[in-house]
């Protein structure tokens, strides 16, 4: 093949994929190293694929414990985790959204809060998108019981009393990370009275006792706000997929801490 | 409401399974969706004329899964559809036939299952991986290879080219170089390939003209 078509023949020029073979290659026996080549096809398709798990995370592939249902997100490459992510974040997004215009509202109508949106003051929102992101995992992880299902069809909104139904902690309002963490162990507790009538739920109330006690301990010498969840995983040995699930690193895992947690 | 076998074209499933399929389509949480997703994959891998319309159904579970606040199925989809993914060149070895149909499936469910009305980010690379390998010199001498390559374009293409048109061009470098390039292309292949390019070029639509060149009976 002539040498003459201009850039057609130079390296592919395109950013992403430097090492990938030239548009001309496949009339080429040997490639640029010098070897042989086998099949382009499948050099570019290996070379590829090496580029994929680039674009999405340059550590290593995602873990799975056996008992947790799937890789964990944020430190994981598998599709399903990551596109679960990309919809919280545009979840949290849009909320964020919604719950500052209902934060403007409700300051001009200058009366009490009520439904779902109700952080009092607009200034004082929680506004950091990891740490919003965080809370509704945590949130989610509670609404995923069976127990949730059962209270949300048994107790309609209106019917609410403070104190005796839980009520799901708000992501927007400031708390510190000790206290929302709290407020969300005891509202799965809570929740836990609508636990279908088996062993199981009783097994995960124990477990969340545990679980609550366990972590008071470990708070008290760990406790920094700035850090990821991997310090508040507890020595608990529940076996239970939930309480793993929550427990396991969602940021850059900070090692010496790591060292502290049984984290699995 | 009667769930239709030709809509959701699970015909071909035996009537255990079929049964086991509507009831997921109606009931999320009361089946085994691990299992419904593998059953599912298991048969687009099989059957041609499932793995095209394989989206619908799935749609359709995640949608009713998402109202009882899981996502079970759509994971365990995803999760299953990277293990082949991953797998996709020993599979062509093995069976050109499976990996067509690899091919249409997980376009499939890149045209069907959206988050947030957006096509799924995660599966754009891969997709294109697959496009990009079904436009490779060996591929395109294989009819059933480029027919389902222009199929893919044909259907998500434009959605394609939005998420990432970088790469969409590099298709299309690939497209024309095997056009003009490959020697021992059958002329059916050449005609879907010169379509496919038409195609692009007029916006992801085939002038009238252009139209009546390749689909009117002469």
């Amino acid at each position: 093949m002539s040498d003459t078509a201009g850039n057609r023949l130079d390296v592919d020029h395109s950013p992403g994929h430097k090492h990938r073979s030239s548009r001309w290659s496949h009339c080429r026996k040997r490639g640029i190293d010098g070897h042989l080549r086998e099949s382009s096809s499948e050099q570019a398709s290996s070379r590829r694929a090496d580029g994929d798990k680039s674009h999405m995370d340059k550590r290593q592939d995602s873990f799975t414990t056996p008992e947790s249902a799937g890789p964990v997100s944020r430190c994981a490459t598998d599709w399903g985790s990551l596109v679960e992510d990309s919809e919280m974040r545009r979840d949290v997004q849009r909320r964020r959204i919604l719950g500052s215009d209902a934060a403007h509202r409700e300051r001009k109508a200058s009366s009490g809060s009520s439904g779902s949106c109700d952080s009092r003051e607009g200034e004082n929102m929680e506004t950091d998108e990891a740490v919003l992101l965080r809370r509704q995992k945590q949130i989610n992880y509670g609404k995923n019981t069976l127990a949730y299902d059962r209270y949300i069809n048994e107790v309609p909104k209106h019917m609410r009393q403070p104190g005796v139904h839980p009520r799901t902690p708000n992501k927007f309002r400031k708390y510190s990370r000790r206290s929302w963490d709290q407020q969300i162990k005891l509202w799965k507790v809570k929740l836990h009275m609508w636990d279908p009538p088996n062993a199981e739920g009783q097994q995960q109330v124990l477990d969340d006792i545990t679980e609550m006690a366990l972590e008071d301990v470990m708070d008290i010498e760990l406790d920094f706000p700035s850090l990821s969840d991997c310090q508040q995983s507890s020595a608990s040995s529940a076996p239970h997929s939930r309480s793993i699930k929550e427990d396991e690193c969602e940021g850059t895992p900070v090692k010496l801490h790591k060292a502290d947690s049984d984290t699995a | 409401m009667e769930i239709s076998t030709e809509e959701y074209k699970i015909q071909s499933f035996d009537l255990d399974t079929q049964v086991l399929l509507k009831t997921a389509l109606k009931d999320p949480s009361s089946v085994n969706l691990e299992k419904v997703s593998n059953i599912i994959v298991d048969q687009s891998l099989k059957d041609q004329v499932f793995s095209k319309e394989a989206g619908r159904i799935c749609y359709t579970i995640v949608q009713a899964e998402a109202k009882q606040n899981n996502g079970n199925f759509r994971r365990n989809l995803l999760n299953r559809l990277q293990q082949e993914f991953k797998d996709r060149e020993e599979t062509r070895k093995r069976s050109v036939q499976e990996w067509v149909c690899y091919v249409t499936f997980i376009c499939n469910i890149f045209d069907y299952l959206k988050v947030n009305n957006m096509p799924m980010v995660a599966l754009v690379h891969p997709v294109y991986d697959c496009l990009m390998r079904l436009a490779q010199p060996d591929a395109l001498m294989t009819e059933a290879e480029v027919d389902c390559l222009v199929l893919q374009l044909h259907r998500i293409g434009e959605q394609l080219e939005k998420m990432n048109s970088q790469r969409m061009d590099e298709l299309f470098y690939l497209l024309r170089d095997g056009f003009l390039l490959q020697e021992g292309l059958t002329s059916m292949a050449r005609l879907l390939l010169l379509e496919i390019l038409e195609f692009r070029a007029g916006g992801w639509l085939l002038s009238s003209t252009a139209h009546k060149y390749y689909y009117s009976e002469i």
